[in-house]
């Protein structure tokens, strides 16, 4: 595998958000799923970051509508100039700012305190949307082809079922975040799917046993599964 | 029944009835008064008939004459009397009767007097006077003579009377209802202008007034009900600015409050659901403790300033400036060393009654805002002299149109720096709170990159 083309893969996401703390747990959070973060703690410092040129490559910004020195609103012109796409996060969730961030362009909105997992998906989606999502995920010595619906191990390809395949595609992109079984039966197999929780269990067996995944793909107790790769 | 209705109503009735009370005593009266002229009018001409007759039949004038001549000259001298209206009676027996009616009693006794008898009989609709007296002298044949007459007329005319006074009195009644009505109800309007004020005022505009300028009792009580308006306005505007201020300290709390709670929540729900590596473990606990102490110092200050509003337990006592600056000082040693920041203080003010443990927060807050605000090496002087402590910096300074609003609860003017240096917006508040509770004002005076000064005037 060619790492270059692994890097390229890798959308990087710029984090926009003055509250130190914050900022730093949205990287934490996305660093551990998998992607790589730059962050910047104000208005004046992203619109500076935002013109400067040959600077590195921008998949989406999470952007904070309160910020000092320029807002967040006001900087959607130089993030569309740079053909970046924006979701807003703030802790305002009056409906009039919502609608207004939206109508600026933003492609979605999040009102903190928000749920790793709520932030992670709806990431995916819009970066999905856009036509930016990630074509590889690499989980050790496993690549999963997004393109090609495909999955090798060390250069071998591995035959999985459709659902063992969503199942591990649905991991693996939110890589180190535990998912409950309910979660992964309505993302997977529908929320009107009547199966059990039991139907998750199985796949998950299938999952570890076709992919030598016995220590990667954990359980996790009270909530679900996680599948875990720490760089 | 409407109030205008109602004194309209027992008016009219009132005035009717004595209307028609008087008007009735008026008639019988003059009734009474007619048929007494009537009956003194018969007995005159009864008297002087009875003694023009007896002087016609005295001395025995007819004794010896046959009965018919003594009959023909009975009734020439009766001709001459107006005969039409008497009766003769001769020892009990009619002797001379031309009238139209019959006697039916010639031998009634109450004729037999020498004084006037008089009675009125009511005969089918007919009212009649009979009076009769003896006619004197008439030697020893005793005649009575009779009179009769209609009087019916009398009647009639009391009837008309009274029909002509009824049409009277109802008329004027008919007038006079017409105008109590219209006056009471114009005297009464002004009350139907208050009650539609009530209403008004009731359904939630505390702006409108009774619009009554009359000099009576209802003008009075206008009046009085403005006055009560004035002041219930006053009182609804004071609390709905209380409550908006409240509103606004709770919206601010309740930011203040999501920041922390915001990453709390996502620290621990990262820490429970997501594979980190150990430092970053470390780095996430780290944050949840940090966020807590800065919720325990918001609620500290936020029951500190609770406290103040609610409290009476202020405990003014005889307090020496001089200790308490040097308290205050001791007590903000370890910060300026940490800062290397130098604190000069001067006190000439003695003793005052003040709060010992409140003054001594107030100046403490007020020393850490000044620590905040400056860089190292500065140095921040407290001053007491006269009435007059202030604290001065050198520090960054506060913007001139932000110097108004840092003395509202949450109120920050760099949040950035205020929350990298612990702040929570609550320290000016607390402050002129409690110089507020001393009977002080808080002044605040400044000047961007100069540094700023607090004066409390006691």
């Amino acid at each position: 595998m060619k790492t270059n083309d692994f890097i390229k893969a890798t959308a990087k996401i710029l984090v926009i958000e003055d509250d130190a703390s914050i900022s730093e747990l949205i990287c934490m959070n996305l660093e551990a799923a998998g992607y790589k973060t730059t962050a910047i703690m104000d208005g004046d410092a992203a619109e500076a970051f935002l013109r400067q040129t040959g600077r590195e490559e921008i998949a989406l910004a999470l952007v904070d509508v309160m910020l000092p020195g320029k807002d967040g609103f006001s900087l959607m012109e130089d993030l569309q100039k740079a053909e970046i796409p924006v979701i807003y996060l703030t802790a305002k969730d009056d409906v009039i700012s919502k609608v207004h961030g939206l109508k600026a362009g933003a492609e979605d909105y999040i009102v903190k305190p928000f749920e790793v997992l709520e932030l992670l998906v709806r990431m995916e989606k819009v970066l999905k949307r856009t036509g930016r999502a990630r074509t590889r995920i690499q989980v050790r010595d496993v690549i999963i082809d997004l393109k090609e619906h495909s999955v090798t191990k060390g250069g071998e390809k591995v035959s999985l079922k459709p659902m063992e395949y969503e199942l591990l595609v649905t991991l693996a992109s939110s890589k180190n975040v535990a998912f409950s079984r309910e979660e992964l039966l309505n993302r997977i197999w529908g929320c009107d799917y009547m199966g059990e929780t039991r139907t998750v269990d199985v796949h998950i067996g299938q999952l570890r046993k076709k992919l030598d995944f016995y220590d990667v793909i954990r359980t996790i107790s009270k909530t679900g599964y996680r599948l875990e790769d720490l760089d | 029944m409407k109030l205008w209705k109602k004194l309209s109503v027992v008016t009219v009735t009132i005035l009717s009835a004595a209307t028609l009370v008087s008007g009735a005593a008026v008639i019988c009266r003059s009734m009474e008064y007619n048929q007494k002229k009537t009956a003194e009018s018969g007995e005159q001409q009864l008297k002087s008939t009875a003694y023009a007759v007896s002087k016609d039949l005295e001395n025995g004038i007819l004794q010896g004459y046959s009965g018919v001549t003594k009959n023909s000259y009975i009734h020439f001298v009766m001709r001459k009397y107006d005969a039409s209206k008497f009766i003769l009676i001769e020892n009990n027996r009619v002797v001379c009767n031309m009238t139209p009616f019959e006697l039916v009693n010639p031998e009634d006794e109450r004729w037999s007097g020498t004084e006037v008898n008089s009675l009125i009989q009511n005969r089918g609709g007919q009212y009649i006077l009979i009076s009769g007296k003896k006619v004197p002298s008439a030697g020893n044949v005793e005649y009575k003579l009779v009179l009769v007459q209609d009087i019916s007329e009398l009647y009639g005319d009391i009837r008309k009377q009274v029909y002509f006074s009824l049409i009277f009195v109802l008329s004027a009644s008919l007038v006079s209802v017409f105008f109590i009505f219209l006056l009471t109800k114009r005297i009464l309007r002004p009350l139907q202008e208050l009650q539609k004020a009530a209403k008004e005022i009731s359904g939630g505009n505390l702006k409108r007034r009774a619009d009554v300028h009359t000099r009576d009792e209802i003008g009075a009580m206008a009046g009085a009900f403005n006055s009560m308006a004035d002041r219930i306005e006053d009182q609804v505007t004071e609390l709905s600015q209380v409550s908006e201020k409240r509103r606004q300290m709770l919206g601010s709390l309740t930011h203040e409050l999501k920041t922390p709670m915001t990453s709390i929540i996502g620290y621990s729900d990262t820490l429970l659901n997501v594979n980190l590596k150990k430092e970053q473990q470390e780095r996430a606990l780290w944050h949840i403790y940090k966020e807590c102490r800065r919720l325990e110092r918001l609620s500290s200050k936020l029951m500190s300033l609770m406290g103040l509003y609610d409290n009476d337990s202020i405990c003014m006592e005889e307090v020496s400036m001089q200790e308490l600056f040097e308290q205050v000082v001791s007590l903000e040693e370890y910060h300026l060393k940490e800062k290397k920041i130098r604190l000069e203080y001067s006190c000439s003010m003695g003793t005052r009654r003040i709060d010992r443990d409140l003054f001594e927060s107030l100046l403490i807050n007020l020393i850490d805002n000044a620590i905040k605000a400056s860089e190292e090496g500065a140095v921040i002087s407290l001053m007491g002299q006269d009435n007059v402590i202030t604290v001065r910096d050198q520090g960054c300074g506060i913007p001139a149109d932000e110097i108004k609003r840092v003395t509202e609860a949450f109120y920050m003017v760099d949040k950035a720096r205020s929350r990298k240096a612990g702040g929570c917006g609550l320290g000016l508040a607390l402050c002129s709170m409690i110089a507020q509770l001393h009977g002080a004002d808080l002044l605040i005076e400044s000047e961007v990159g100069k540094g700023t000064s607090v004066t409390i005037a006691l």
